[in-house]
C-alpha cells in the first residue's frame, strides 16, 4: 500500500500502526463472507449435527433420548445403500462424460474458425437455462411414443424404466452441463504458453500427438478441477431425480438418490432427525472422496 | 447439479442505485458538488422509505380498526375453475360473516412441502386443506388442532358426514378435519369400444377378464391396451379390499390374490401401464383411445370434458370379487394449532363444511359432497354407490405417507417381474408400521 512504502522511513511504531490498519482492513473485508458463511453454512450444519443425535419432528424436538438410532436406521435402510449405489453409478458416469464432452467443445472453440462466438453461445445455452424445465421437456422427447422413440424405431420409456432411467439423466446432465465444463477448459487452453505450441510445430509433430503429448498433459489443473467440482456436483443430484421420479425415487428405485432421500425423509416422513443423518453421512463419503481426490490427482498438479 | 450462472437471482438494480448513478453524473464536471447532491439523494430516498412505511402501517390500521378478524384459508391448487369457485364460496362466506374476513390464498408448488415449512415457523394459515394420505403423520406431529372440544361448545353435529370419511382424518376419538369433498374410484370405459366387445359391461373379476379378451382379440384399442392400470397402490388397493384382504393385514392371501390378479392383467397382455400407452395418466390413455377400460376417480369427468369432449364413454361402478372395494379420496379442512383466531376459523370451517357451504361447493359438479344431507350434481350414481365400501386413503397412519412411496416402487419392481408380491407385500407391512 502507497502509504506504508511512504511511512518507510518514519519510526517502526507508525509503521506498525499502518500494517495493522491494513490488516483491520482486509479483516474487515473478510468478515463478511465469513459473517455469511457462519450464518448460512457453519450454523445449520452443527445444528444438523445436533438433531442428527435426536427424535426431530416438524415442530421440533420430540420426546426419547439422544442417541445413534438415526444413523443406524438410515446406515441398516437398504433404500439408502440403493441411493449410494445409483449415485456412484452415475458419478461413475456422468463426470468422464462431462469432462470429454466439455474438451471437445472447448477444443473446437479455441480454434479460429467462423462463427465461433455463435458456437460459444449454443454450446454454453443448455447450462443458463433451467435444468427443471429441459428435463420436463426430455421427459416428452423420451416418452415411450415420443420423438426420439420415433426416430430410432423403438418403444421404451427412457425416463420410466428402471434399467434405462438413472443412464437418461446422465446423458441428460452431461449435456446440459457440458457448457460449462467448456468455460473452465477454454480458461485452461488459454492459460497455455503458445511457445510449446510454436516448439512443437517446429519439430513437426502431428495434431493428435501434440494433443496428447502437450495439452492434454498441461491442463491438468483444469481437469482437477472440474473433476472435484463437478464431482462433488454428481453426488448431490436431486433436481432432475426428483423429476423424472415424480418425488419419490421411482420407478423401482432406479432414480433414489442420497438428496432425495435426505428430502423425502424430511418432508415425506416428517423425520428430520434421520434427514439429518442421512446428511452427515452424505457430507462425509464427499469429503473423504475430495480428500482423495487432492491427495492423487491434486498431489500430481501441485507438482 | 451445481449451481450455474444463469440458476443465480438476478439481482435487479434498486432505486436507490439508480438515483445514485443519476446524482453522480452532474458530479463530473464539478467533483465539489458531489458531497452536497450525495446527502440529498440520502435524504430522498430515506424520507420515501419512511413515508412508504407510514403509509403501510396507517393502511394496516385502518383494516384492523374496524374490529374485522382476519384468517388465512389455504390449499393447493387444483385448477382455475376449482379456485375461483372456492373464491366464489369464500366471497359468500364474507358477505354473510361481517365481523370475519377470509384471505384465499393459494399454495402453488408441493403443498407439504410448503405447509411442513409454514408449521416450523410457526407459521401456517388458519385454515387449510389435509389431504387424507398426511392426516395421520400430521396429527401425531402435533400441527394440527383437535376439533372435539369446538364440536361440542357448538354443538354440531357430525352424523351427517360419511363416516368412513370422517374417519380419514379421527385418531383415536379425536377429529383433526372434516372432509370438504371426496372421490372413491369407478370404472370408466369406452362405449363405442365396448360395444365391439358385446356391450355386456363387467361386474366382477371374471366377466372383466373375459370383456378383455374379447376387447384384445378384436384389438379394439388399434394397438393399445384392452385395459389401463396406473402402476399406484392408490388403484391396487381397491382391489385388495374386493378380494377380502385390506391394508391392515397386507399378507394375507386376499391381498397376494388381488395383486396377482392385477398385474396378471398386465402379464396376460390384457392391460398394461400408462408410460406404456404414451400417456401420463389413465385418464390421458382413455381419451386418446389407447386404453377402451380405466379406473378412477370423479376427477376424470372435467378432464375428459375439457381434453377429448368427443370421447364417448360411461362410468361404471367399481367391479367386485368377494366383496365390494373402494378407496375414498378425501381431503379435510383442519385448523392450524398455531392459529391465532381458532375461534373465528373454527367459524369458517364449520360453515365451509356445513350443509350451507358444501352445496355451493359441490354445485359445479367437481366435488362429491361428504355429506348424506348435500345432493351430488347428476351422473355421479356409480361413484356415490361406492360410499359404503369405500376406505378413507390414509387410514390415520402416521407412517403411511412415507410408506406410500415404498409401495409405489415395490409395486414398479413386481411389474417389471423384479420383485415377487410375497416380498412386496413384507416391504408394506414394514413400511407402514413406520
Amino acid at each position: 500500500m502507497a502509504t506504508a512504502s511512504q511511512a518507510a522511513p518514519a519510526p517502526r511504531a507508525s509503521m506498525l500502526g499502518a500494517r495493522l490498519r491494513e490488516a483491520g482492513w482486509g479483516y474487515a473485508f473478510v468478515a463478511v463472507p465469513i459473517v455469511v458463511f457462519g450464518l448460512f453454512f457453519v450454523y445449520p450444519f452443527g445444528y444438523a449435527i445436533y438433531i442428527s443425535f435426536l427424535h426431530w419432528g416438524i415442530l421440533g424436538k420430540q420426546p426419547g433420548s439422544a442417541g445413534t438410532f438415526n444413523y443406524h436406521a438410515v446406515l441398516n435402510d437398504p433404500i439408502f445403500h440403493i441411493a449410494l449405489k445409483n449415485i456412484a453409478e452415475y458419478t461413475i458416469g456422468v463426470v468422464p462424460l462431462e469432462m470429454a464432452l466439455g474438451l471437445s467443445l472447448a477444443l473446437v472453440i479455441n480454434q479460429k474458425i467462423r462463427g465461433r462466438n455463435l458456437f460459444r453461445s449454443a454450446f454454453y445455452f443448455p447450462s443458463i437455462a433451467s435444468s427443471v424445465a429441459i428435463t420436463t421437456i426430455m421427459l416428452y422427447i423420451f416418452n415411450s411414443d415420443g420423438l426420439f422413440n420415433h426416430i430410432i424405431g423403438s418403444r421404451t420409456p427412457w425416463f420410466q424404466s428402471a434399467g434405462t432411467a438413472i443412464w437418461s439423466i446422465v446423458g441428460l446432465n452431461a449435456w446440459t452441463t457440458s457448457g460449462t465444463v467448456m468455460i473452465y477448459y477454454l480458461a485452461g487452453l488459454q492459460a497455455i504458453s503458445t511457445d510449446v505450441y510454436e516448439a512443437a510445430a517446429l519439430d513437426n509433430t502431428g495434431a493428435w500427438r501434440t494433443f496428447w503429448k502437450i495439452t492434454f498433459p498441461l491442463l491438468r489443473p483444469a481437469h482437477f478441477f472440474v473433476l472435484v467440482v463437478f464431482g462433488i456436483g454428481a453426488l448431490k443430484l436431486f433436481d432432475q431425480a426428483f423429476i423424472v421420479g415424480g418425488g419419490g425415487g421411482g420407478p423401482n428405485n432406479a432414480t433414489q438418490t442420497p438428496v432425495l432421500y435426505i428430502y423425502r425423509d424430511a418432508f415425506t416422513g416428517a423425520d428430520f432427525g434421520k434427514a439429518a443423518a442421512a446428511g452427515v453421512i452424505l457430507f462425509v463419503i464427499i469429503f473423504v472422496l475430495t480428500f482423495v481426490q487432492r491427495l492423487t490427482v491434486g498431489r500430481q498438479e501441485a507438482a | 447439479m451445481l449451481p450455474e450462472p444463469g440458476d443465480l437471482p438476478v439481482t435487479s438494480p434498486s432505486p436507490e442505485a439508480d438515483e445514485n448513478t443519476a446524482a453522480a453524473q452532474p458530479s463530473v464536471p464539478a467533483p465539489e458538488r458531489e458531497p452536497f447532491w450525495g446527502y440529498l439523494d440520502l435524504a430522498l430516498v430515506l424520507g420515501l422509505l419512511i413515508a412508504v412505511v407510514l403509509l403501510a402501517a396507517t393502511a394496516q390500521a385502518g383494516t384492523r380498526g374496524s374490529k374485522v378478524t382476519t384468517i388465512t384459508l389455504s390449499g393447493w391448487s387444483s385448477g382455475p375453475d376449482e379456485d375461483a369457485l372456492l373464491q366464489q364460496v369464500v366471497n359468500n362466506f364474507n358477505k354473510s360473516h361481517p365481523s370475519i374476513h377470509v384471505d384465499y390464498a393459494v399454495i402453488n408448488g408441493d403443498y407439504g412441502t410448503s405447509m411442513t415449512a409454514r408449521f416450523a415457523a410457526h407459521n401456517p394459515p388458519d385454515v387449510f386443506y389435509v389431504d387424507s394420505s398426511v392426516a395421520g403423520l400430521w396429527a401425531q406431529q402435533g400441527v394440527l388442532e383437535p376439533l372435539n372440544s369446538y364440536i361440542k361448545s357448538s354443538k354440531y353435529d357430525t352424523s351427517k358426514f360419511f363416516p368412513s370419511l370422517l374417519g380419514a382424518f379421527t385418531v383415536g376419538k379425536t377429529i383433526y378435519g372434516f372432509p370438504k369433498d371426496w372421490s372413491p374410484l369407478a370404472m370408466e370405459i369406452n362405449k363405442g369400444m365396448l360395444g365391439q366387445a358385446g356391450g355386456k359391461t363387467p361386474t366382477n373379476w371374471a366377466s372383466l377378464l373375459k370383456v378383455a379378451q374379447t376387447m384384445a382379440s378384436k384389438d379394439v384399442t388399434h394397438g393399445g391396451k384392452p385395459i389401463c392400470l396406473s402402476p399406484d397402490w392408490a388403484r391396487m388397493l381397491a382391489f385388495v379390499y374386493q378380494a377380502g384382504g385390506s391394508l391392515s393385514n397386507i399378507t394375507s392371501p386376499a391381498a397376494a390374490a388381488a395383486v396377482n390378479f392385477y398385474v396378471g392383467l398386465m402379464n396376460k397382455g390384457l392391460a398394461t401401464t400408462p408410460d406404456k400407452l404414451g400417456s401420463g395418466w389413465c385418464g390421458e390413455a382413455l381419451g386418446k383411445g389407447k386404453a377402451a377400460i380405466i379406473f378412477e376417480g370423479n376427477w376424470v369427468l372435467p378432464y375428459m370434458k375439457s381434453t377429448y369432449p368427443n370421447v364417448q364413454y360411461g362410468v361404471f361402478p367399481m367391479v367386485k370379487d368377494k366383496t365390494g372395494g373402494n378407496l375414498a379420496f378425501t381431503v379435510s379442512y383442519s385448523l392450524a394449532k398455531d392459529s391465532n383466531n381458532k375461534q373465528a376459523a373454527w367459524t369458517l370451517l364449520s360453515w365451509l363444511t356445513g350443509k350451507q357451504g358444501m352445496t355451493q361447493w359441490v354445485s359445479k359438479g367437481l366435488a362429491l359432497p361428504s355429506r348424506s344431507d348435500v345432493k351430488a350434481i347428476g351422473g355421479r350414481q356409480a361413484f356415490l354407490s361406492a360410499a359404503p365400501y369405500a376406505h378413507g386413503w390414509g387410514f390415520g397412519n402416521p407412517h403411511f405417507s412415507a410408506a406410500y412411496t415404498v409401495m409405489n416402487n415395490d409395486l414398479t419392481a413386481v411389474i417389471a417381474g423384479s420383485k415377487s408380491v410375497a416380498a412386496m407385500l413384507a416391504d408394506v407391512a414394514s413400511a407402514l408400521k413406520g
